[in-house]
């Protein structure tokens, strides 16, 4: 038996006192940080508060930071968790208001799947099925992973967004959402996307740090699901924001030069459809971004349009070909799938 | 000498000229021969992939396919670069999709085999030329600074694309150059987040509140400058401190260096040739300290 110190992020909400207190457990081999944790409480401070329930990675409640990233207590060995004999570090879980010790108020994260409205809705024209309703085998196989959510929260304590902006509906209650857009029996696909791309917090406010994708213990993939939404609510034709202007932008200038076209980007990321139709806010943005576009020519960074380097010519010309082939087989495929829709449709019985 | 095919990314090669002109003059002092990809295409960094994953995945393999047919290891020099690289060759695991993808490649010639392990020059610094290499070209140690690492999110997630448990020194890759060169590591919550650059276009603010809250909180823990292996992380830690101040508030007075400048100036480098006067936020006070 080895002994191992935990350093404990403590909260006293009688006192408002803030404060970590250093614990030595004896601990075993296979022993987790749950385990640890209701070793303390049970032998040496009967006032540590955490929550816990199952204790087999299923019930989602004894999410927690360890070491500064969010993960599951119950699904984290002592000996894994333990680097080089330094102490661990156990704290609650960010971006949430912290109730006492590692508790923290879960509110604000469970209002952001009502916002979303992430549960089944089915289509009303037609009678509920007998039995169940029933979803194809190789549909669900694409998104079952996004459905195994236990609502931990670990993702959301990670989130870079959410740490600067309440408004955020962040990586879990978008990857649920995600999950209902893909789900063919749910009737509310168009509507979802549409609410999607223009809600404040909603799929273009993502920075792609990843970190969701690091805590999930449950392999959720919450990112993963974001950017197929983007890609969806595009072809959706959901393209009127800052995020698809961007993204076009960007594209265009790779197809233009093979490379990225920074210079065009703000202008092309603000629009220049709105800035020609004299939009005002338009016309503000342009202005927010012009002291640093100063900056960046005073410290000679921008460089002049001739000495900007793009791919060379041989590969421009590789580059533009990539660019038709790929159009001309998503067309393709597009056409395939209208086709492929029908015939379902007609299996269905049509809606 | 070890020969590499090299590829700066855009940035380097536009907004942070200071970062290509830096690495040449390094990479010339450790005998590393980097032969530049001239006809290779942006990475997309997950911008392309928004609306056109497939599309992005296409420029990916091709770019990995010219090292290939070069036989030469590929080096980036850009966290998003290499991350998105990464998570490119690990879809390509999918043979059917490889065939797929190779369809569009055929046409110059180039074919993607599926081999390619692409590295960023932090990384290659540590497990190619080594510490010993590098100890013996230090000139002047960097004692006296403080500084905070600042990774930039795809050289450290996700962790299943990284091979950390293969090279465990790129899990703190950072820290460790920091401390071989003489400095003093610098410990802060925000140096593994986000730096709020890839929103920079959507949301502003929440944008400047990433990138101000980082540089407010090693400001306030010592550091007198941050280290990024990242230039789109430079972007906005840099070029847009300023505007960072005004959203969080406070004074921010922090310079932010590249990895090659760092090395450079403890290999006794000028920093001019560093490209250190090509900064938003001054360095001067930096390299006063340092005496360079």
């Amino acid at each position: 038996m080895a002994q191992q110190e935990f350093i404990i992020q403590r909260y006293n909400p009688d006192t408002d006192e803030s404060y970590e207190e250093s614990f030595n457990v004896d601990v075993q081999p296979g022993q987790t940080v749950l385990d640890s944790l209701n070793a303390i409480k049970w032998e040496q401070d009967g006032t540590l508060s955490f929550r816990m329930s199952c204790r087999h990675a299923i019930c989602g409640s004894c999410a927690m930071k360890v070491n500064g990233q969010s993960m599951l207590s119950c699904q984290t060995q002592v000996d894994a968790a333990a680097e080089r004999g330094d102490p661990i570090r156990v704290g609650p879980q960010g971006n949430q208001h912290v109730v006492k010790d590692l508790v923290v108020d879960v509110e604000k994260f469970l209002h952001q799947f009502e916002r979303a409205e992430t549960w089944l809705e089915p289509y009303e024209d037609q009678d509920p099925p007998e039995r169940e309703y029933r979803q194809k085998v190789d549909e669900f196989d694409h998104w079952s992973h996004a459905s195994t959510c236990i609502h931990c929260g670990a993702c959301y304590s990670d989130c870079t967004v959410a740490a600067v902006d309440e408004n955020f509906l962040g990586p879990a209650a978008l990857a649920k959402a995600y999950r209902f857009v893909m789900d063919s029996r749910d009737a509310k696909r168009e509507e979802r996307l549409k609410f999607l791309s223009e809600e404040q917090g909603g799929i273009w406010d993502c920075t792609r740090c990843y970190m969701c994708v690091q805590a999930c213990p449950k392999d959720v993939l919450p990112m993963d699901a974001i950017m197929e939404l983007r890609t969806m609510a595009i072809e959706a034709g959901h393209t009127n924001n800052h995020g698809v202007r961007h993204h076009k932008g960007f594209t265009s200038g790779v197809r233009k030069r093979g490379r990225l076209d920074e210079m065009m980007l703000p202008i092309q990321s603000v629009g220049i459809g709105r800035l020609l139709t004299g939009n005002i806010d338009a016309h503000k943005e342009m202005m927010d971004y012009t002291p640093g576009a100063i900056r960046l020519l005073k410290s000679r960074k921008l460089l002049t349009i001739a000495q900007r380097h793009g791919a060379n010519a041989e590969g421009r010309e590789q580059i533009e070909r990539i660019f038709e082939e790929v159009e001309a087989e998503k067309h393709h495929h597009s056409v395939d799938a209208d086709a492929f829709g029908a015939e379902f449709e007609t299996a269905l019985g049509g809606h | 000498m070890s020969k590499y095919a090299f590829w700066p990314g855009c940035v380097a090669r536009g907004a942070a000229p200071e970062l290509y002109t830096s690495t040449l003059a390094v990479a010339e002092h450790l005998g590393m021969d980097l032969v530049e990809l001239e006809a290779a295409a942006c990475t997309g960094a997950g911008i392309i992939s928004d609306g056109e994953p497939y599309l992005q995945d296409v420029l990916n393999a091709r770019t990995m396919a010219m090292s290939e047919q070069m036989d030469l290891p590929l080096m980036d020099i850009c966290s998003t670069c290499v991350g998105v690289h990464r998570l490119a060759a690990e879809k390509f695991r999918d043979v059917d999709y490889r065939i797929r993808i190779n369809h569009h490649l055929a046409p110059e010639g180039l074919e993607y085999r599926g081999t390619a392990d692409p590295r960023h020059l932090l990384w290659i610094l540590l497990e190619d030329v080594g510490i010993d290499k590098i100890n013996s070209l230090i000139k002047k140690p960097l004692e006296e600074l403080n500084l905070g690492p600042f990774y930039g999110c795809y050289i450290v997630r996700p962790e299943r694309t990284l091979d950390f448990d293969a090279n465990p020194t790129r899990r703190n890759s950072l820290e460790q150059l920091i401390e071989i060169l003489g400095a003093t590591s610098v410990t802060y919550d925000g140096m593994t987040k986000c730096c709020g650059f890839p929103i920079l276009t959507m949301n502003k603010k929440n944008s400047l509140t990433m990138a101000g809250t980082h540089l407010d909180e090693a400001q306030s823990k010592g550091a007198d400058a941050l280290v990024t292996p990242c230039p789109l992380c430079h972007l906005n830690l840099d070029a847009q401190q300023p505007d960072a101040a005004k959203v969080i508030d406070r004074n921010l007075n922090l310079p932010i260096l590249h990895v090659p400048q760092l090395l450079g100036l403890a290999m006794g480098l000028e920093p001019e040739t560093l490209g250190l006067t090509r900064h938003v936020v001054d360095t001067n006070r930096l390299l006063n300290k340092i005496g360079a």
